[in-house]
């Protein structure tokens, strides 16, 4: 896989220390899994870290701390709760990458014509929300725009914009000064992941019309 | 700019302090050795040294990122029972100790702040299953020994200014004007600073083939 855009340094940093919200930290995770350059960025950052770690001031802990781990460690792991069933498409979807299909993932419903979306279900704690969106191959998105970021990563197919070609594994970082119109590419379905916060904005008479509808 | 969960990471109190990167050899194989025995004989009195050393740090680091006294203790205490259960798939091929602890503390308070977001805080499941937890599979793992000695490299060549700024902006979370003042640079260079900094370690991590 040739990957051709990343996402922004302070991203990968962010990702790296943990700061990103759950939904972001998602779709990092992702094109960092496929993106080796990216990946040894990220364990750049985890050795800065580590070495903030070793010289952090120790703060005693509890007077019980170490007897309590021992006792807990003696108990054994505890068993793992069983997860809840999956929703059904983790098992018709072998295309998605692995970090995913641990995912549960929500109905998929149509949002415009040719354009679906599935919600990631995450812990509700973030601000963005996560949701695969697959339009078919040719698809014009409708002009638009967005109030707050919008984080994408290509998982197969393809979608151009001003800013170029995105294919998969590609990152495409977009804000609220990013007015664009993607194009899916000719050569087959485009699966994309994204991490969205804020509202997305259709421009133009019919986006304004369906607007009330895509709620994305 | 992201959405922060909230995952900060401590600031330090005297500025003049650097992080010490270049930790001595001798340490590091020690550390690793150590994780070896607990992971091979459940040697208690290696796992204890290891206690005593990164337990109170871990405590330490998370209460600077804004966690409360029992959450960075209890981080802290996880953490130290994952070094246990996990030390025999630790291998000091692919990554540091410090690094592998940093990772696993990192990992766990993710999924800590995401367990009280699912199930409510009062009735949180403090108990660690055995199975890799969800921040841990949305983790990357790059285990190829080569990769690992060739970050190493790359974050050992940059420079001290360079790695200073890179931990006061996203490791210590210190908003601009601080750094400013710290580095005794104009506010208005700062993000320059910032990203030229970065620009420069994805430089030497694509150099060092």
């Amino acid at each position: 896989m040739s990957v051709s855009h990343h996402p922004p340094e302070d991203l990968l940093a962010s990702f790296a220390t943990g700061a990103l919200d759950e939904a972001e930290h998602l779709v990092v995770a992702v094109h960092v899994a496929c993106c080796a350059a990216c990946g040894r960025f990220v364990r750049a950052m985890e050795m800065l870290a580590a070495a903030a770690l070793e010289d952090a001031r120790p703060v005693p802990m509890a007077a019980d701390a170490f007897d309590m781990v021992m006792s807990r460690i003696h108990e054994g792991p505890v068993a793992e709760r069983p997860r809840p069933a999956m929703a059904s498409m983790a098992v018709e979807d072998p295309e998605l990458p692995e970090l995913l299909r641990r995912c549960r993932i929500g109905k998929r419903r149509r949002v415009a014509p040719g354009v679906s979306m599935q919600p990631i279900e995450l812990s509700g704690r973030g601000t963005a929300r996560a949701f695969l969106l697959r339009s078919a191959p040719g698809t014009r998105m409708l002009e638009h725009s967005h109030t707050g970021t919008e984080l994408t990563c290509v998982l197969k197919g393809s979608f151009s914009h001003q800013g170029g070609r995105y294919g998969p594994g590609d990152f495409d970082y977009g804000d609220d000064d990013v007015d664009h119109r993607p194009i899916v590419g000719d050569e087959g379905p485009c699966l994309c992941l994204v991490a969205m916060t804020g509202e997305l904005r259709m421009n133009g008479f019919f986006g304004r019309l369906i607007n009330p509808f895509v709620r994305l | 700019m992201p959405n922060r969960s909230g995952f900060g990471f401590p600031r330090r109190s005297e500025a003049g302090q650097s992080i010490e990167l270049k930790k001595a050899p001798k340490s590091k194989v020690e550390w690793a050795d150590l994780i070896r025995r607990v992971g091979s004989d459940g040697d208690r009195e290696a796992f204890t040294r290891l206690f005593e050393h990164f337990a109170p740090r871990i405590k330490g680091f998370m209460l600077k990122a804004g966690c409360g006294a029992d959450e960075a203790e209890e981080v802290a205490q996880d953490t130290l029972i994952a070094v246990w259960r996990k030390a025999g798939q630790f291998d000091p091929n692919t990554t540091g100790v410090a690094a592998w602890i940093f990772t696993i503390a990192r990992n766990l308070r993710i999924d800590s702040v995401r367990r009280i977001a699912r199930i409510g805080p009062s009735s949180q499941d403090t108990e660690l299953a055995d199975a890799p937890d969800s921040a841990e599979s949305a983790d990357i793992m790059i285990s190829r020994a080569e990769d690992v000695s060739r970050v190493e490299a790359a974050v050992g060549r940059l420079s001290a200014d360079q790695s200073k700024v890179i931990q006061l902006s996203f490791i210590e979370e210190r908003p601009h004007p601080e750094i400013a003042r710290l580095l005794g640079i104009p506010l208005g260079t700062v993000k320059s600073r910032i990203r030229l900094a970065m620009n420069h370690l994805r430089d030497l991590l694509d150099e060092e083939q």
